[in-house]
Order: structure tokens, then C-alpha cells, then sequence
């Protein structure tokens, strides 16, 4: 998509472009930066990730089937062993807590994979190498009519480099 | 963040634990983490030579497990009534070293304790791999190997499936939950870091197994807004994950009535045990590769004096429960449960209880020393000695309770034979195999994390820090 | 048992309806690889079923007690021996050396076939070139005219067969045969027969009051032990009114054990107390010879009175004087009027008839040494082992041109033979035994020989009928066509009088009665002999003299006392034990005038402290896998010398005592002899048990009375917290558990009582055991591990040294008192024996931790151990209080590994209805799970409910104590449902709650008769 890229070596002067870029409403504004820096995330100011949604309800999910199948496999099959009950819902509890946190756990990451759409195994413009090491980049969607406003404003507030892409 | 410099406090001195204020001053800006930490990367003479004694140690356990499986269980030590022995003593070892990793990433991340970020990833895969060897002994330890999959819950014609009500049982589920966990916590952690070297990396071909490692990661601010909350909850999870696995190894002897396991104080104690015995590990691994990757001023005396100060913490906490076993023993009354508790120290076991509590609950009490705390050569031999004392505490518990049941007629003893050792070689030799070709493959160090903690420049200095 | 048995068929025809059938048994005999079909012949008899078992009537010749038995034939393979419950003598029980005959009819180390030697060695012939060498042998021998010196030493064998055989040598001009058995108490009989006119009158235990045993071993090796085992635990199962027993001896053997009081009087004073006590000396001598307190002669000597015409004193003294020693005791039966009470000559046994004496077979030896016998017979009895050094045996026996053996095991004598011609085993045979006098029981192969053997009467037929001038005299066919056509009432008769167990008769040939003329040399008397310790030779309760070696079911078995399986020991007292500086298991060198031997040490409060005692048994240099080169041979210590009566004096020797460098551990099973207060086996006295005051040692207010109800299947214990809807009769469906199954399995609940009251730790029950349930024998010296990948651990009981015995139900044995024994000797101590086996708990322990259910709790009560879905994690082992569960290390069943417990043709006597476990599962006492399943089915098949005591277990049904009772505790017309209740009742560890389906029953102590006034 088209859009100008520019990268920053300052944080600071980052954080300023990204507050100015989100006033004008140039175009929608993608933050590159190697770490997760609490300046961004203030200057950014998203809404909370839904992650924790995937999260509950995987929990939910494990933790009925863990009980689930522990009573159901002990009742189709019933022999008595040392006297216990053949469904003993306090032992069984651990199997509903492991199976809580493996499914819970694992649509955690499902979540995130799906929220931020990765797997990415496509080239993405927008990106540059130096943005994983020690740049911070901002990219700026917009058409080239708008493009030379983003680019001015990029190099306003001091990056180092301003690229266009098509 | 701005670097403060530590307040004497009353008492016991150096970094509080369980803060941030654990600083890397030699760490100037970004472009020097990725230096220094991707100098680690990448063969070297030693390490391979290094590779190869791991290589042969793990090639003695197989071939040892080949002629047992032949034979059948008879060629190891055991002497009924101990009926359990170096294996199950083995594996609660390695499930044990397990645990210091999770701790570390999960539970100290809740805390932020800032002196977790340099160690984490280490830990973290050191959890992994003892994992992993620890998951082989249950399976070696039983008489027909072969059917080891009945234990899992898996759909079969009969539709017969495990007793759950069975300890053995929770242990499978434990383990392999905690397994994977552990094992995707790693590799959310290690998505950022992949992306750094496929970035830095020239040569295409390893350029795009990164890239495909990596995921396609490009450090959007959307990724990282999912990351840190997926790593939260991730975090969130692992914590009570942690606690519960050896726990629930615990249970395994806990719920028998045999005199010196079935005890309530075992989950605590336990869990306790595993974190001494983790930390003790985490020394074993990073202060020689520190030194060796030149890694010291991001693992610095502060640091290591804030693990030490976790490892006396347990060590207080594994001695009480070594003595409130005695005082139970005493106050309960039962006969059995005297008989066998002064066998296991002053009895046929004298040596093996005395190494465990020389090593666990004698020596660290040098850590109160903050002299000691920040000398690594100390902690280095500090630490072999733990590994020495938490194996013997597992033998001390395993085998002397056996042997001293509630049936005199039934009476025994126990020595591994050199198949048991060739199985603890091996361990050993399948653990550091894995680990030696993590550290020449991946960043031992969190480098998106590191970049964290050191000030990201700015062209008007001092300002705008949170 | 068929009666259409006897129409006269030919012997082939006869097995075959026999169902032990033979023909293909016959051919497949030597080789393995044909062998391992489930049915082992193409077309089976009619009266076989496959899988249905067959019982034949037999008598069992291990002992001269002659005990009837029942084979369990199986698809033409004995299986089993379980006593014949029809026996006036045995009454269904047997002993562990009568049930290990299976294993030496299978025994893989036999002769195959005939064998001569060929330089060193002996190869195999045929028997025709068999016969035709031993003809022109003999041949030889009468040209020469020495055929008079010709010597047949035969094992002692009551019956027909003596005679017959001296008729066959009679015919050949040879002198009648020697008849020896090492073990038979000879100086006994002697005594029996001067004081009483028999040589082995009835002993009346029943009627006892008071029993004095000089040395006489009558629940191990004396005499005739199941009759004499039988009626001692009947009389003491009584309780009220049972006969008191004291063992006078210097060393306290298991049935010391059994005594309520010890008097450990110095060996060879036997004289001189029994003169006190009939009042031919003062009790001061006797307390000086004998080292025993005045008082307690006193009190002995008033016991005796007070006991009246109740008194049996008994003696199986051993030494020099022992004959004599004998004929006094036998005064004070005589003297308390007894004699007919409780000693009944009456009703003697019949079995030491023309027996001859240790004296007479060194007699022949002598001759032999002078070269002047030119052949010699040899036929299951082994010299060579069973004579002490010092006789010479075999530098005589090798001046012997033509040795001719009929030994079917390679034994000591056998290998020193020219000429092999191995003998059937008795299960194989044809013949007859006397038990009380005027009955003999009959004897009838079970399956056709295993090898090419030959019975030695069918080959000394046949050996006559090469022989012109006695063809004529032997026309018939075989042994069995003679042996009927003798048969008063011919076939028809016959073929009755074998479904009997006994039948009124006597030997269709009489047996020549011998003048035992005992030559000089007699032993020296005990005290004149040099050393500083008294030299305590006794037979073997489980080997006897070494002939059970070959058997590893016997080698196994722990010694009843020692608890030491497949290996020598010598007892030593603790106290001594400490002056000697020893420890556990080092070597000690016991040295007499006859000779050495170097053994471990092992710790016995049960011995004086001048005294060290040896067991017979082993130090076999010959016979085969199981017994060479294990342990040392007793007899070497013996000198060679005998009594009055010409037996040998096992006990009449000093010798000195060297500390050895080196030790090895014991082989033995015990882990602790104290029982820590624990209350396994308990005791009460018979005040208590009369309601007089609580039971101090347990401290129950009422003693005994188990805790808890037997109540049917799941509502049992079991079900207190499981219940749920299982004992719910309205409940839903709950399989096999529901109350409404068809199976009706839910109504019973199994269960077994074990009184220690009469349990004399004699371990059949253990042999048994094995028997039943096809339990693999680990310590043979094969069967060990590899302690380096090179070395293997050869040790005799490797495994057992580690713990790793398979018993599924072993003999504990525990003492009370006496702890002090380091330091001081005392005579006064209790010994409980404890059979545990699996406990059936209702909250068994070792159910809930198996991962993969491979144990749980069946609706009839049986923890259930499931083989082929065991893993073997071995959690239930460790959670199992009692410790009865017994792990396959090996693969014993495995053929092809070298651990493998039954080779060729052992195994032909596994139990087929028992799986042979695999290697790396669990496994442990089912209750005889088959047996029951069985009876079910039969019931069933037959439309009728299972009725009370109609089966048991093999543990029960052998036990000659009548101990152990099984059956269903929820149904009250079962025995055990009543004892179970008994005031004596009590679980083992009780306090545990697992709700224990074996109820033991309290021994009951009675105070020592000769208490002195001091102790």
C-alpha cells in the first residue's frame, strides 16, 4: 500500500512526530520501534489488546473438558479402585487445572498470532531493517497527494531519513 | 530510566530483589546490545569440543537403555522394597532444575524484578531441556517401556482409558502441560529477538529460516501492543503452572501411605526445593558463560547477588521443612513414622541425609555473607554443591522411606548399579547436548527486552522518562 | 482313577486311558522344539478333556512315610500333587519336599537315556546294548564265582519291590541288597523296637498332655512329618486342653520352635537327664552334666508326674549313646503309663521293614576297599554325598570293576558309575508302600516317562529273561503283569484297589527281615573328643540329606528357621558370635577330627553358645544345575562312627572354630526378625483368651474380633466412602458390580483365615504356591545380573541377596523376647509365624495409584492384578503395607534369556490354567483365582449354586497344620465366615483401615511346663 516511511533515532523527536501526524489526520500511522517503549505506547494510545478475551474463554474451554473427560472415561469404565468414588471430583480437580492452563495458555498465543496477523511470511512495505536495531520508524498511509505533507512533517521533526513508498 | 544507586538498607545489603533497580551502566544504546549479544552467536573450537563430551555422555544413556530394555529392570540397582530408585530420584531432579526458568520469566516479570531480564532467556530454556530429560526418566523407570502411551488419555477402541485417580496420571498432565508451556513461552520471547538477527543476517538462505523463525516479525506497534499482553497472560498462567507441577510431583509420594512420604508438607516443600535447586542450576550455566561470552556487565554482581539472595531465601525455606518432618515424625506418635525418620539420619542413611543437609541447609547459609553473594567463583562451587544436595535430598526421600516400611520382615536396602549411572551420565549429556546448540543458535538474552532497560536516546536529554 | 482301568489291557493301552497318554508324551520326551503345543497329541484318549484336569491316586515315595497323593494330570502332564484327602495318614495334606517331586520327575538334569562310560565320561547307548553289556558282566562275575560279593545298595523303599529284587538276586546267587536311608532316625527305631517290639509305633498327640522331645524333630525331618505335623496342630488347635511341649536340645530346630519351653542342654547329655528323670540319677548330676538349672529338672521331673499317663517322650538323639539314650526315654512313657495312650505300638508304621544300618552299607565299603566285591548296584541311594569323608567311599567304590547305577539324576555315586540305567520316576511307576502296618498303598504312573528310562524291576526282568537258566522263572512281561498276577483278586481287585487311597494288605512279597549286625568302630563318645566347640550335624527340614537339591522349588524355600535359601551357614550364638569379632556373613572355618568345612556365619539365639550347628543338604559335587557347587557338604565333618544300632552319629564330634578373611552375603529373606511392636504376629495366653483380664501385648479389652464386617462384594468396608451407587441396590447399571448381575459375583466376598495357633512355619504352603501358580525360582546361579558390562553375578541367589524372591506367600518369622542375646544367653524366647500374602485389603492401598487400572477391586472382593495391562510404574508395590507384591525383573518366562526359570522340560509342569507373567509387570496372591473361577463354572455347568468348602487353595489345601482356611466370608455355611469371628481374630496392621480380607488368628502362648521356681 502506498505511504511514506520515515525513520527516527530519537525517541523523543518520535513520539512528537506521531502526536503531530495523529492531529492532522494524514493517513492511518504505523509505529516501528525494536522494543516496547512506554513514550510510544503514551504517544500511540491504543485501545486495550482483546488478547484476554482468547484467553477466558480458552481457560473456560479446558478446564470443562478436563473435568470432562476424567468423569465421563471413570463412569463408561466403572471399577472400583481402594474404595474411592468412581467420579472423585477433588482428585480430578488437577487434571481440570492442567487442561485449564495448557488450552487457556495456547489460545493466548492464538489470539495474539490472529490480533497482530502473524504468521506474516509476505514482503510488507513499510518496513526497514534498521527498525529491529536501534531506529524508531514511523509509516504514514496516505496517497501521493498527501504524501509530501507527510513527508514535510516527518523531516520537521528530525528523522533521518524519509523514504515514499508505492 | 535513571540509574539509582542502591540505599543501604538495615540488615541484609545490595539490590531489593524484588524491584527494578537493577542496572546495566556498561550498556550505552541499542546498537551495542545487538553487537554483543550477536557476537555470542556462531561456532567456536571449545564449544564444539564441548558438544561432543554432552554428544557421547547422552550416547552412554542410550545404550544403556537398549541393553535395560533387553534385559528388563533387573540390571538396575533395585532391591525391593525399593522399588522405586535412581530413575524417579533422577527425574524429580531434572523437574526440580525445571522450575527456576518459568519462575524467573513468569513470576518475576509479575514482580518486575528488574534483575530477571538479563537471565531469563537462559533460564528459560534451561527449563525447557531439563524438561525434557526430565520427561524421559518416568518412561525408562517402568517395566514395560513400551507401553508407556497407556498412560496418556488417549481415545482407543476399548475407550479405557487412564485412572485419573492416579498420582502417575496427574504427573503426565502436569508435565506435558508444563512441557509446552514452558516451550511456547520461550518462543514467544524469542519471535522480537529472531527478527533482530534475521535483519542483521546477510547470508540469504539463513536469512529466510529466520525470517520464517521470526514469523515475519516487524515490531509494529500493533504486534507489540498484542505482545505484551499476550506475554502478560502467558505470564499470568505459567505462575500457578509453576507452582502446581512439582507440587503435583509431590503427590506422587505425598498420597502413599508410606512412612516418610505421606506428608502434607510436601507441595511447599517441594515447590521450594525445585526453586533452590533451579536458581543453583541457573549459576551453573551463566556464571561460566558470562565470563566466556563476555557477557559480565549485563549479568553484573548485582545481579547475581539478587539470585543469591533468592537461593538462601529457599534454602531457609527447604531446612524449616526439613525439620518440621523431624518434629512431625516425633509428634505424631506414629511408631512406623519415628522408626523410619531415625533410620534415615542416624541409621543405615546417615551419609546420604547429612550430604543433603550439609549442601542444602549448611552451606548457603554463606550467602547471609554479601562478600560471597557478588563472588562468582563462590557461587559457581556454591552451586554444584546444591545440584549435589537436591539430588540427594530426592534420594534421601525416595529410597530410605522404602526401605523402612511398616513391614520389618520386608526390610532392605538399596545401591544403583552402573546402569543407574550410566542414566544420570546420560541426563546430563542429553541436557547440555540441547543447551550447548541453543546458545550457538539463538540470543541467550532477551535483546528486545535489554533494549528495555537501557535509555533509548533522545535529543533533549533527561526528559520524558516515565 | 478310571475303574475300567484294570481289564487287563496291555500297559500301553492301560496309560493311555490313564489319560496320561502318552504316546506322543513318550516320543516328544528329549526334544523341546516339539514340544509348546497346548494339547501335546493329535488325537486325544476318550476320557480326556481338554483343559479338564484328571486326578490319579498315587503314593509319594520322597520319604518313607509313604503319603497317598492325587496328580493333577493335565492333557497327559501331571501338573500338581496335592495330598489325597481319602489317606488315613496324610488326610489331603503334603509337605513342600512331597509337592517339589514335580519338579524331579521334569527335572532337566535326569539321564536321558542309559549311559556307559567311555574313558572319563558317560555317553548315551542304547538299551538293548545296554542290557547286553550287564549280561556278560554278570556273566563274567559268576564265571569267576565272586558273585556272592556282589553289593545292591538300594534307597530304602517299603513294599514289594525289596523283595522282589531280592528274589532277582537270590535267582542270580547274589546276596539280598542293602536298604539304606541316610535319613532315617535309626538309633529311634532301634530304641522303638527294644522298648516297645516296633519300629515305629503311632504317636497319639491328641491325647497328650505333656510332650518332652529329646532332639526328636517331629515337625522337620523325624519320623513321618505330615501325619506326625497333622496331628500335633490338631491337638494344639484345641487351645483348651492342648499338650504342652518342652524341647530339650542343644539346638533349638522348628520344632524347638514350636515348644512352649526350650532346655538347652549340653549335646550329649541326654543320659543324664532322662536318668533323673526316671529316677536312676539325681537331678544335681544331671544339672552337672547338662548344664541345665536344678530347679528346672525338678520342675521337668514334676511336669512329668502331674501329666500322668498324658506324657509322650519322645527321642531323636543322635550321638554315640543315642540308642540307649532312646530305650531310657522310652522308661518314662513306661513309667507314666503312656504307652498305648499316647505311643501306640499298636498302630505302628510299617516303613523301616528290613531297613539296613550306616553300619552295614560301611560294612560293604570295606569290602569294596578290599577289592573284593566285583560288582555292585547302586539305585537312588547317593553314598558318595551321604557318607562323611572319612568312610572312603569313593577309593573304595573305585576298586569296584563294574559299578552299575539305576539313579536317573547324575548324582555323586551315579557319576562315579560304569553303567547307567536310569530308573523311572516314581510318578512314572508301578508299586506299592506300607504305611501303617497292614495297609499299603498302592502306586500308578501318571504320564509315560519323560526320557528313555526304564522302571529297574521292568529291567531286571528283562535283564533274567537274557539268561537261559532264569528265562523260565521270569516269563512275564513286565513288572506291572507280575505285579497283578500276584495281586490277590487279580486285575479286577487291582483295578478298585487303585482308586483307593490305601487298602488292607501287605507286600505281595515279603521283605527279608535283616539282623542288623553293627560291626565295631562306634562313634566316640561325645565328651571325649577335642575341641572347643560341640559340632551340631542335623538334616536339612527342606533338602534333607542333598537329595532335594536338584529341585530349585526347595532350594528356595527359605530354611523354615534361618530363613536361608540356596545356601550353607553355620549358626553361631550371638553371644559368641561377638566374641569372635564376626560379622554378618563372614567365613568361619568348623574344623573336627574328620575334617573342615569353611562357611558363612549366621547369628542364632536358637543354639547354645558352646555349640555350633551345620545343616545337611549341600556341597553336592554332582547332580545336576541346581545343586552343584552350592554351599558345603555337613557330612565331611562327621566322623565316621555309629551308635548301638549302627546309624550314624551326626552329633558326636568337638571340633574347633578358625575366623576365615572373607565373607558373603546371606541369601536369605528375612529384613528384620523383630516385629518393632508392630502387632503382625500376635499372641495371647489362654487366661486372656478366656476373658481373664485384656490382652497386654495389644491392648484390645476384648481380644481379637476384627473391626469390621464381612459383608458381600462392594458392601464390604470397601464400599464405606465408594459406595455411591453401587451398593445401592436400586442403583443404575453398574456392570459386574450391579447386585442384579447374572453373575451374582457382588454376594460374595472371599476372604481366609490363618490360625497361628497351629501355623508351625513348615513353608508347603510356599511350595505350593509355586506349584499353583507358576512362580519362577530366581536364585539358581544362572539367573543373576550383570554387575559390569563384562561380569555377571554368579552368586547362588544373586537375586534373593537383592531382595528379589517371587514368593507370593512367604513365612515370617519373628521372635519376641530375648533382646538381650548379645550379651547374655537365655532359652526363653517366642517365635510367631506369620504366613503373609496378599491381603485382599477392601481399601487396597495399591489400587488407586495405578495409572493404567492394571489392579482393582473385582464385586467378589479380589484385588485384581491384571498382567497384561500392567506397565509396571511398581507404585501399587510401594504402597502396599503388607509388601506382597513381587515384581518380574527378569524374563523368566522368556526362554531365550538366561534368567529363564523352567527350562526343558520343566516346564511341562506349569499350571495351564496360570499365565506365565512377562517380564517388567507386577504381579502377586490372587486367592487361586483359577480355583475359583473353576468351581464357579462347574457349579454352573452342573445348575447349582457353589457349595460351601467345596474348593480351596493350593496354599490351604497342602497346609499339613490345617492353618489356613478360605472361602466366603459374606456366606455363613462357610468355615472361614465362622473363624473369621473368632475371639482370636485380628488384621495385620488393622490401624491402616485397608479393611484386610486374611483374618489371622493369635497364636496362643502356653507357660513353659518346667517354669522353675527362679524363671
Amino acid at each position: 500500500m502506498q505511504g511514506v516511511v520515515g525513520a527516527f533515532h530519537e525517541i523523543d523527536t518520535t513520539c512528537a512526530a506521531i502526536e503531530d501526524l495523529k492531529k492532522k489526520k494524514i493517513g492511518d500511522v504505523t509505529v516501528y520501534s525494536p522494543t516496547i517503549r512506554h513514550e510510544l505506547e503514551h504517544a500511540i494510545d491504543a485501545p486495550v489488546s482483546v488478547v484476554r478475551r482468547f484467553t477466558l474463554i480458552g481457560g473456560l474451554l479446558g478446564v470443562s473438558f478436563g473435568y470432562w473427560i476424567a468423569i465421563w472415561s471413570s463412569e463408561y469404565w466403572p471399577l472400583v479402585t481402594g474404595g474411592k468414588a468412581i467420579a472423585s471430583w477433588i482428585p480430578y480437580t488437577i487434571i481440570g487445572f492442567e487442561v485449564m492452563v495448557l488450552v487457556g495458555a495456547l489460545s493466548t498465543v492464538a489470539g495474539m498470532f490472529i490480533n497482530s496477523r502473524i504468521p506474516r511470511l509476505t514482503a510488507t512495505t513499510g518496513y526497514d531493517v534498521r527498525f529491529s536495531g536501534g531506529y524508531f520508524g514511523i509509516f504514514v498511509a496516505c496517497d501521493a497527494v498527501k504524501a509530501p505533507q507527510a513527508e514535510a512533517l516527518l523531516i520537521q521533526h528530525g528523522a533521518v531519513e524519509v523514504r515514499r513508498e508505492a | 530510566m535513571a540509574s539509582v544507586t542502591h540505599p543501604v538498607r538495615e540488615g541484609i545489603r545490595g539490590p531489593n530483589i524484588a524491584s527494578a533497580d537493577v542496572q546495566l551502566p556498561a550498556v550505552k544504546d541499542y546498537e551495542q546490545v545487538d553487537r554483543e549479544i550477536i557476537a555470542t552467536l556462531g561456532f567456536t573450537k571449545k564449544w564444539f569440543m564441548g558438544l561432543m563430551v554432552a554428544v557421547l555422555g547422552m550416547l552412554i544413556g542410550m545404550s544403556a537403555w537398549i541393553y535395560q530394555i533387553y534385559w528388563g529392570l533387573g540390571q538396575a540397582g533395585y532391591e525391593p522394597p525399593v522399588m522405586w530408585g535412581n530413575y524417579i530420584i533422577t527425574f524429580v531432579f531434572w523437574v526440580g532444575i525445571g522450575h527456576a526458568g518459568t519462575l524467573i520469566s513468569a513470576i518475576l516479570y509479575l514482580f518486575r524484578a528488574g534483575f530477571r531480564t538479563s537471565i531469563y532467556r537462559a533460564a528459560e530454556a534451561m527449563t525447557v531441556f531439563a524438561v525434557m530429560t526430565a520427561g524421559l526418566f518416568p518412561i525408562i523407570h517402568i517395566g514395560r517401556p513400551w507401553k508407556f502411551f497407556w498412560l496418556l488419555p488417549y481415545p482407543n477402541w476399548r475407550l479405557l482409558f487412564p485412572n485419573f485417580k492416579s498420582p502417575l496420571v496427574w504427573d503426565v498432565f502436569a508435565i506435558s502441560t508444563y512441557l509446552t508451556i514452558s516451550t511456547t513461552f520461550l518462543y514467544i520471547g524469542l519471535i522480537p529477538d529472531i527478527a533482530v538477527l534475521r535483519d542483521k543476517e546477510t547470508n540469504p538462505a539463513r536469512k529466510r529460516i529466520l525470517a520464517i523463525l521470526s514469523l515475519g516479525w516487524r515490531n509494529s506497534d500493533r504486534e507489540w501492543r498484542h505482545f505484551a499482553k499476550a506475554y502478560l497472560f502467558l505470564a499470568a498462567f505459567s505462575t500457578p503452572l509453576v507452582l502446581s507441577v512439582h507440587s503435583v510431583v509431590s503427590f506422587d509420594f505425598a498420597m502413599s501411605l508410606v512412612p516418610g512420604w505421606h506428608a502434607s508438607i510436601f507441595p511447599p516443600y517441594f515447590v521450594a526445593g525445585a526453586i533452590f535447586s533451579g536458581f543453583a542450576m541457573v549459576w551453573t550455566i551463566t556464571i561460566p558463560m558470562r565470563k566466556w561470552f563476555r557477557l559480565e556487565h549485563y549479568i553484573t554482581l548485582n545481579h547475581l547477588d539478587a539470585t543469591a539472595k533468592v537461593v538462601l531465601f529457599t534454602s531457609l525455606v527447604v531446612g524449616c521443612a526439613y525439620m518440621i518432618e523431624f518434629f512431625i515424625a516425633w509428634y505424631s506418635g506414629v511408631r512406623p513414622e519415628q522408626e523410619f525418620f531415625w533410620n534415615r539420619v542416624f541409621g543405615q542413611w546417615w551419609w546420604a541425609a547429612w550430604i543433603m543437609l550439609l549442601c542444602n541447609m549448611a552451606l548457603p547459609m554463606s550467602l547471609w555473607s554479601q562478600k560471597l553473594r557478588r563472588n562468582p567463583t563462590w557461587l559457581f562451587v556454591l552451586s554444584i554443591f546444591i545440584n549435589l544436595g537436591m539430588w540427594f535430598e530426592r534420594f534421601v526421600i525416595v529410597v530410605p522411606s522404602l526401605s523402612h516400611e511398616f513391614e520389618p520382615w520386608q526390610w532392605g536396602s538399596y545401591l544403583p548399579s552402573w546402569i543407574d549411572m550410566s542414566f544420570l551420565i546420560g541426563s546430563f549429556g542429553w541436557f547440555f547436548m540441547w543447551f550447548l546448540l541453543f546458545v550457538k543458535q539463538l540470543p541467550v538474552m532477551a535483546i528486545a527486552e535489554l533494549k528495555e532497560i537501557v535509555a533509548p536516546r533522545r535529543k533533549h536529554a533527561g526528559g520524558g522518562h516515565h | 482313577m478310571s475303574t475300567e482301568a484294570g481289564t487287563g489291557v496291555k500297559r500301553r493301552d492301560f496309560l493311555k486311558i490313564l489319560g496320561a497318554t502318552g504316546a506322543t508324551t513318550a516320543v516328544v520326551g528329549c526334544s523341546s522344539e516339539k514340544v509348546g503345543k497346548l494339547i501335546p497329541y493329535v488325537v486325544s484318549p476318550d476320557n480326556t478333556v481338554p483343559g479338564v484336569s484328571a486326578y490319579y491316586a498315587t503314593t509319594c515315595r520322597e520319604c518313607a512315610a509313604a503319603c497317598g497323593v492325587l496328580a493333577e494330570v493335565r492333557d497327559g502332564r501331571p501338573i500338581k500333587l496335592e495330598g489325597n484327602p481319602e489317606h488315613p495318614m496324610n488326610r489331603g495334606a503334603i509337605c513342600a519336599i512331597g509337592l517339589s517331586a514335580m519338579q524331579g520327575v521334569y527335572n532337566p538334569d535326569r539321564y536321558r537315556s542309559p549311559m556307559v562310560r567311555e574313558g572319563n565320561a558317560l555317553k548315551p547307548i542304547t538299551w538293548d546294548k545296554a542290557y547286553a553289556l550287564l549280561a556278560t558282566r554278570i556273566g563274567e562275575v559268576k564265571s569267576q564265582g565272586t558273585v556272592g560279593n556282589v553289593v545292591f545298595v538300594n534307597q530304602h523303599e517299603s513294599g514289594t519291590f525289596p523283595g522282589f529284587v531280592d528274589q532277582w538276586l537270590a535267582a542270580q546267587g547274589m546276596p539280598a541288597h542293602l536298604s539304606v536311608d541316610s535319613l532315617a532316625p535309626g538309633a529311634t527305631i532301634a530304641a522303638n523296637q527294644k522298648a516297645y517290639g516296633v519300629a515305629w509305633p503311632a504317636l497319639d498327640f491328641g491325647a497328650a498332655k505333656l510332650i518332652v522331645s529329646f532332639g526328636a524333630d517331629f515337625l522337620d525331618g523325624w519320623g513321618h512329618t505330615v501325619p506326625q505335623q497333622l496331628d500335633w496342630a490338631d491337638a494344639r488347635g484345641k487351645i483348651e486342653g492342648a499338650p504342652q511341649f518342652v524341647y530339650i536340645g542343644a539346638r533349638r530346630s522348628l520344632t524347638g520352635l514350636n515348644a512352649d519351653q526350650w532346655i538347652a542342654a549340653k549335646p550329649g547329655s541326654e543320659m543324664a537327664l532322662c536318668a533323673a528323670l526316671v529316677g536312676q540319677g539325681t537331678a544335681a548330676a544331671a544339672s552337672e552334666a547338662s548344664d541345665v538349672p536344678v530347679a528346672t529338672i525338678e520342675a521337668l521331673a514334676a511336669a512329668i508326674t502331674k501329666a500322668g499317663s498324658g506324657v509322650m517322650a519322645l527321642s531323636g538323639v543322635t550321638t554315640a549313646d543315642a540308642v540307649e539314650c532312646g530305650v531310657m526315654v522310652a522308661d518314662i512313657n513306661k513309667k507314666a503309663g503312656s504307652v498305648g495312650v499316647t505311643i501306640k505300638p499298636a498302630a505302628a508304621h510299617g516303613g523301616y521293614a528290613g531297613m539296613a544300618s550306616y553300619a552295614d552299607l560301611a560294612g560293604a565299603v570295606q569290602r569294596m576297599g578290599a577289592g573284593s566285591v566285583p560288582l555292585v548296584f547302586v539305585r537312588g541311594a547317593n553314598p558318595a554325598h551321604t557318607m562323611p569323608k572319612s568312610a572312603g567311599f569313593a577309593a573304595a567304590f573305585a576298586k569296584v570293576p563294574f559299578k552299575v547305577s539305576f539313579s536317573s539324576m547324575p548324582d555323586e555315586t551315579t557319576v562315579l558309575c560304569d553303567l547307567v540305567l536310569p530308573d523311572n520316576h516314581w510318578l512314572e511307576s508301578w508299586g506299592d508302600a506300607v504305611t501303617t502296618a497292614g495297609q499299603i498303598g498302592l502306586q500308578q504312573p501318571t504320564l509315560d516317562p519323560v526320557f528313555d528310562t526304564k522302571a529297574t524291576a521292568d529291567v531286571l526282568i528283562d535283564v533274567a529273561k537274557r539268561d537261559q537258566a532264569l528265562a523260565a522263572r521270569y516269563t512275564v512281561t513286565d513288572y506291572r503283569t507280575w505285579y497283578i498276577s500276584k495281586f490277590p483278586g487279580g486285575s479286577t481287585a487291582f483295578a478298585t484297589a487303585l482308586t483307593k487311597a490305601t487298602i488292607a494288605g501287605s507286600p505281595l512279597v515279603a521283605t527279608t527281615p535283616r539282623s542288623s549286625t553293627a560291626p565295631a568302630s562306634l562313634a566316640p563318645a561325645l565328651a571325649s573328643t577335642a575341641g572347643e566347640f560341640f559340632v551340631h550335624v542335623y538334616p536339612s527340614a527342606t533338602l534333607g540329606d542333598g537329595r532335594g537339591a536338584n529341585k530349585p522349588w526347595l532350594q528356595e524355600l527359605p530354611d523354615p528357621v534361618t530363613k536361608i535359601a540356596w545356601q550353607s551357614w553355620v549358626e553361631v550364638h550371638p553371644q559368641t558370635f561377638r566374641k569372635l569379632g564376626l560379622r554378618e556373613g563372614q567365613h568361619l572355618t568348623v574344623e573336627t577330627t574328620s575334617g573342615k568345612v569353611t562357611v558363612p556365619a549366621y547369628q542364632y539365639m536358637g543354639v547354645r553358645t558352646d555349640t555350633v550347628a551345620l545343616a545337611l543338604g549341600l556341597g553336592h559335587t554332582a547332580y545336576g544345575r541346581f545343586a552343584q557347587n552350592i554351599g558345603v557338604n555337613a557330612y565331611d565333618l562327621v566322623p565316621h562312627g555309629w551308635d548301638t544300632s549302627g546309624a550314624l552319629s551326626l552329633t558326636a564330634s568337638k571340633g574347633k572354630l578358625t575366623v576365615a578373611p572373607d565373607a558373603s552375603q546371606l541369601v536369605t529373606t528375612e529384613g528384620s526378625a523383630r516385629q518393632h511392636g508392630r502387632g503382625i504376629g500376635q499372641a495371647m495366653t489362654l487366661e486372656e483368651l478366656q476373658g481373664g483380664g485384656g490382652d497386654e501385648e495389644h491392648g484390645h479389652s476384648i481380644p481379637g474380633l476384627p473391626s469390621q464386617d464381612f459383608l458381600s462384594g462392594l458392601k464390604s468396608p470397601i464400599a464405606a466412602d465408594a459406595q455411591g451407587d453401587f451398593a445401592n441396590p436400586d442403583g443404575k447399571s453398574t456392570g459386574m458390580y450391579d447386585p442384579k448381575h447374572s453373575s451374582g459375583m457382588e454376594s460374595r466376598r472371599w476372604a481366609m483365615t490363618i490360625d497361628l495357633a497351629r501355623c508351625t512355619g513348615c513353608s508347603a504352603c510356599v511350595t505350593a504356591c509355586y506349584s499353583e501358580n507358576n512362580i519362577p525360582t530366581v536364585g539358581a546361579p544362572y539367573q543373576g545380573r550383570a554387575l559390569s558390562p563384562s561380569t555377571w553375578d554368579e552368586r547362588p541367589g544373586a537375586n534373593i541377596i537383592k531382595g528379589r524372591e517371587m514368593a507370593w506367600i512367604r513365612l515370617e518369622r519373628y521372635y519376641e523376647g530375648n533382646e538381650n542375646t548379645a550379651n547374655e544367653f537365655s532359652p526363653d524366647f517366642d517365635t510367631r509365624f506369620v504366613p503373609m500374602m496378599c491381603q485382599h485389603c477392601g481399601n487396597a492401598p495399591c489400587e488407586p495409584v495405578c495409572p493404567v487400572y492394571a489392579t482393582y477391586h473385582s464385586p467378589d472382593g479380589l484385588n485384581v492384578q491384571v498382567y497384561n495391562r500392567c506397565v509396571g510404574t511398581r507404585y501399587c508395590s510401594n504402597n502396599c503395607p503388607y509388601k506382597v507384591r513381587y515384581f518380574n525383573w527378569f524374563g523368566y518366562g522368556e526362554p531365550e534369556r538366561k534368567q529363564y526359570a523352567w527350562p526343558e522340560p520343566m516346564h511341562w509342569g506349569l499350571n495351564p490354567d496360570v499365565t506365565v507373567r512377562g517380564k517388567g509387570v507386577m504381579e502377586k496372591c490372587t486367592f487361586c483365582v483359577q480355583r475359583i473361577r473353576e468351581a464357579e463354572h462347574r457349579a454352573k455347568a452342573e445348575g447349582r449354586p457353589v457349595k460351601a468348602d467345596e474348593f480351596t487353595t493350593a496354599c490351604a489345601q497342602a497346609c499339613p497344620s490345617r492353618a489356613i482356611v478360605f472361602g466366603d466370608a459374606a456366606d455363613e455355611n462357610w468355615t472361614v465366615s465362622k473363624l473369621a469371628y473368632d475371639r482370636r481374630a485380628y488384621h495385620v496392621f488393622e490401624e491402616l483401615n485397608a479393611f484386610t480380607a486374611v483374618v489371622y488368628l493369635k497364636k496362643i502362648n502356653h507357660p513353659a511346663p518346667a517354669a522353675s521356681a527362679k524363671a
